[in-house]
């Protein structure tokens, strides 16, 4: 092959980490990757930003939990540089009146944990259980390539090693599996907890990202899926430098093996030739050849419109094109000068993650506002302030406080420009409740809602997830039905983004199985 | 309550507003002067949604003209004559001269715009790419399953502007499948009126009436030409298994091509034929009408009734310049595997019309007979019949028949034969250029 400047072995459209994380492991298969980003900078939502000069914030994602030892391992991200700030980071349940919840990781923990709350830490230690052995289940689904809907062979292998593991983890745990499939963790937490505060909190990590609302059904397997990818990760940790680190690191390492990334190069079409994938067609109309082409953006968007609509059957576009509902999570990055005190929370905690969601139905009456397009007076939100574990990002005393709101609506009533203000106002006012005085300390701040989430930094819809996490759109069925091994049906394009299997998050892992997906088939294809 | 949701001056405001109309509109049940609202008596307006509307062809009141027996027939919601006069008499004008019929009830959509050809590349199962302006072809189109839909006639009408004629609707496939493509999709059904001429005087007749070089058109090609001074979009096509046209022209100018028609041919044999006639015809020439002898994909509520295109078609294979197109992948993966059940043409033994529906290979069931009728020009029984594929070639077939005597019926089981081809097809159909003598 000739390997002229237009001409490359494979061209990854968007350089968010799971772009990256598919061209370095296909320049590790000695592969040529051009990789290009639309946006001035790498990263996708995985990015560190100034608030202002001085101050550094996780731009959008602020904490990883399922990047996997395997894939930092094979591509030697350590070696590189990558760093952690944090690891084994807790969570807390603010409580408004000063009684926090630590949510236990270990038996001491435990203990104080259940002289907290006494009536629920029985209840709290079966949920955390039986979370445990259902995600143990699924968990090796989410590591790999789901299997092909249309071979028997390979689907009743799936099921066999499913029954398998459920039978070795007791009789009754694949039985549970199925009764918690389509129950909402709503209901699952009003029958077994007391609580207001633990339910709060619970029902916050199996919704975020999403839509539903906790009575949604669904939601109570979403919570059994996120702790199925946790064990994928090596727990909850926070990268020195803020995400953007991480980028740095995978952008050297693609560099170190002979690839290139291009910024400000939006691709405009992928370019089709005797039928199969050649190469794309940027914005600007150059026009840039590989054999192999693999997206990281949205999957609809990659083959509704990159591709265009010749390039798969009705049935599958109607799938794709049937939009899930566009992101609903916002993001608020604060510059303080100096550390803000939470009424009641113990030093040592103030690097955990907090959440503020203090009741079930908060985080029920967050999602109803926001799915009809108001702006709930009571925010639920999770807070994290990097500058505790990695001063380097703030001047010294100074702090930045990374803020992810929970049901924030994609289209707000009135306009975002009019509500802007509001939003921030009722976020800050929500946050002062629990760390009076924090508004004195503000000297900046930066607020991305779902749209400029979308603007800012190229996600379709704002959303999460490229493509929100339903029940039916998981596994095989993710992003649509056809589409779940990272495949398309234009020979030579594949999706490698938070659209595919396993999901959104930085995991790394849709990036990296789809790179292996379409090393093995152009192996095998020889 | 939050200071956020006091309500705003001009809110409170509207409310007493609000407040003040509502004496005005109710009803006080104390007061027995109150008067009840008229409107709840009032005449509902409108159809409800499941009412079918009896529809006629813009060629009605011709056809109610020549109608001999009042027996009328539904087809796609229209009404049309089942049979004129008598079925034996139209065969034989079909057969001897020429027949007319009306097919306004087809279901005519016009697809155009830029992207009209990837559109049907990709609908079709068949190669649509080589189909040239003023020429049709017989396409098939099928669901992700790789299952049939339908069935239909293609048109090119120009460039970008084609013409598909099919049995049954399929506008929301249509229109779920222009998804992303610059092209219209339209339904003229109701604009456009439809005229069969069959038979071997077809072409004649249209020569007599002043259509010069008529037999210059070639088969699966159609041209404009003028009757009765009205213009008339003529295709060789039809499903009779022998030369004949169709006639496509303005729904407003039908009746006038009808009269202009009957009147000229009356004395070369042409006759008016019904429904009935245009059925046992399409089953002499073997053809395999949509919802009759197959059921669309979406209407198989049993998947057992859904057949990929070769179980209809057995000539049916993917072209070699196909690329994507819908239920392309699933046929490819299903290449080389025999479907479970064939469409085939019967033959059934026995000299007089009878009524069946279930075959039997040796005794046991083998299959159902979807469209069955007294073949004169073979002088049997025929019938198209989905069958097991074990079935298809095996000796042994029957069919049990029913025979009315007076008021009894008598059962009969009589031989069946499944037909290599059809029980009617003429050179005639073919030949160019076409004969304008029988
Ligand atoms: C508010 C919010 C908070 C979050 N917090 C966390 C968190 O704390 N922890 C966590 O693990 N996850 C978090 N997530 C989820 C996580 O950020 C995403 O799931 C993940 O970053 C997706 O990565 P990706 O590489 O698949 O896609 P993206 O990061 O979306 O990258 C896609 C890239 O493609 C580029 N692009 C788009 N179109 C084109 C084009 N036509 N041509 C070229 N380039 C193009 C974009 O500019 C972008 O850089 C959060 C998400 C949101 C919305």
């Amino acid at each position: 092959m000739s390997r002229s400047g237009n001409t490359f072995d494979a061209i990854v459209i968007g350089a968010g980490h799971n772009g990256l994380v598919a061209a370095a492991r296909l320049t590790r298969a000695g592969r040529r990757v051009l990789v290009l980003e639309a946006r001035d900078a790498a990263g996708g939502a995985s990015a560190t930003s100034e608030i202002v000069p001085g101050y550094a914030a996780p731009a959008i994602a602020h904490l990883v939990d399922a990047f996997p030892k395997r894939i930092e391992r094979a591509l030697k991200l350590a070696r590189h540089g990558l760093r952690y700030a944090a690891r084994d980071i807790p969570s807390v349940a603010l409580d408004p009146d000063g009684g926090h919840v630590l949510l236990p990781r270990n038996r001491r923990e435990f203990s104080r944990f259940a002289k907290r709350l006494p009536r629920d830490a029985e209840a709290y230690r079966d949920y955390a259980d039986e979370l445990h052995t259902q995600a143990a289940l699924i968990a090796p689904l989410l590591g790999d390539m789901p299997p092909d809907l249309r071979e028997p062979e390979a689907l009743r292998k799936f099921f066999r090693r499913l029954i398998w593991r459920g039978e070795i983890s007791g009789g009754s745990a694949l039985q549970n599996l199925m009764r918690r499939l389509p129950e909402s963790i709503g209901d699952r937490l009003d029958a077994d907890f007391e609580s207001p505060l633990l339910k709060g909190a619970i029902a916050f990590d199996a919704t975020l990202g999403g839509a539903e609302g906790p009575y949604a059904p669904g939601t109570s397997f979403r919570a059994v899926w996120r702790e199925a990818l946790r064990t994928q990760g090596q727990g909850l940790r926070q990268i020195a430098g803020g995400p953007g680190a991480l980028i740095q690191v995978l952008i050297e390492i693609v560099s170190a093996g002979g690839g290139e990334l291009r910024l400000n190069a939006a691709v405009a079409r992928v370019f089709i030739e005797n039928g199969v994938a050649a190469g794309i067609e940027l914005l600007d109309g150059t026009l840039l050849r590989a054999p192999l082409v693999l997206s990281a953006i949205n999957p609809r968007v990659t083959l509704l419109e990159l591709a265009g609509a010749q390039c798969v059957e009705t049935h599958q576009a109607l799938e794709l094109s049937r939009a899930p509902r566009p992101g609903t999570t916002a993001k608020l990055n604060l510059a303080l000068e100096r550390a803000p005190l939470f009424t009641g929370l113990a030093a040592e905690l103030h690097g955990a993650r907090l959440l503020i969601a203090p009741s079930l139905q908060e985080v029920d009456e967050a999602a109803a506002a926001c799915n009809e397009g108001r702006l709930t007076s009571a925010p639920v939100l999770e807070l994290h302030m990097p500058s505790v574990a990695d001063p380097a990002l703030a001047p010294e005393g100074h702090h930045i406080l990374s803020v992810i709101v929970h049901s924030a609506p994609h289209e707000v009533e009135g306009g975002w420009p009019m509500q802007r203000e509001g939003f921030v106002q009722k976020v800050v006012r929500r946050i002062a409740s629990f760390a009076p005085g924090i508004e004195e300390a503000m000297i900046a701040g930066e607020i991305l809602t779902p749209p400029d989430i979308e603007l800012k930094y190229g996600l379709a819809g704002g959303d999460w997830h490229q493509g929100d996490l339903r029940l039916d759109r998981l596994l095989a069925f993710r992003p649509a039905p056809g589409f779940g091994r990272y495949e398309t049906p234009l020979a030579g394009l594949y999706l490698c983004g938070a659209g595919s299997h396993p999901g959104g998050g930085v995991t790394g892992l849709p990036g990296w199985i789809a790179a292996g997906a379409a090393i093995d088939k152009m192996e095998a294809g020889r | 309550m939050t200071p956020d949701s006091f309500p705003r001056p001009e809110e409170q405001q509207s409310e007493t507003l609000h407040e003040e109309a509502v004496p005005v509109n109710s009803v006080d049940p104390a007061d027995e002067r109150a008067e009840v609202d008229p409107s709840l008596f009032e005449e509902e307006s409108g159809e409800p949604p499941f009412a079918r509307a009896v529809r006629t062809t813009p060629l009605h009141l011709e056809t109610a003209a020549e109608s001999r027996t009042n027996l009328w027939t539904a087809w796609n919601g229209y009404t049309v004559p089942q049979i004129f006069t008598d079925l034996g008499d139209e065969y034989r004008a079909l057969r001897g001269a020429a027949a007319l019929m009306d097919l306004s009830p087809l279901v005519k959509y016009r697809i155009s715009g830029r992207d009209a050809l990837a559109y049907l590349e990709r609908l079709c199962a068949v190669p649509v790419g080589s189909l040239e302006v003023d020429r049709l072809r017989h396409v098939i189109f099928c669901e992700g399953s790789g299952m049939v839909l339908g069935d239909g006639l293609l048109f090119r009408l120009a460039a970008d502007d084609y013409r598909l004629v099919t049995e049954e609707t399929h506008l929301a496939w249509l229109i779920d499948s222009a998804e992303g493509f610059r092209v219209r999709v339209e339904d003229v059904s109701a604009t456009l009126a439809v005229l069969a001429l069959q038979g071997p005087l077809s072409a004649f007749l249209l020569a007599e009436l002043g259509c010069d070089d008529i037999e210059t058109l070639d088969p699966f090609a159609a041209r404009w030409i003028s009757i009765g001074g009205m213009p008339v979009y003529a295709s060789r096509s039809g499903a009779t298994g022998d030369l004949g046209y169709e006639l496509w022209c303005d729904a407003e100018d039908a009746p006038h091509v009808w009269r202009t028609l009957l009147g000229k041919g009356a004395t070369f044999g042409l006759r008016p034929a019904g429904f009935a006639l245009r059925e046992l015809a399409r089953l002499e020439a073997g053809h395999p009408r949509a919802g009759v002898d197959y059921l669309s994909a979406f209407a198989a509520i049993d998947p057992a009734d859904a057949l990929p295109p070769a179980a209809i078609w057995p000539g049916f294979t993917i072209a070699p310049s196909k690329g994507l197109f819908n239920g392309g992948s699933a046929l490819r993966a299903m290449h080389g595997t025999e479907p479970a059940r064939r469409l085939v043409r019967l033959a059934v033994g026995g000299l007089e019309p009878a009524r069946f529906a279930s075959v039997s290979l040796n005794g046991e069931p083998a299959g159902l007979a979807t469209t069955t009728g007294f073949s004169p020009a073979l002088g049997a029984n025929i019938a198209l019949a989905v069958l097991a594929n074990g079935a298809v070639g095996a000796a042994g077939l029957s069919v049990l028949a029913e025979r009315r005597e007076g008021l009894s019926v008598v059962e009969t089981r009589l031989p069946a034969q499944v037909l290599l081809g059809p029980a009617f097809s003429h050179r005639r159909r073919l030949a160019v250029p076409a004969g304008l003598r029988p």
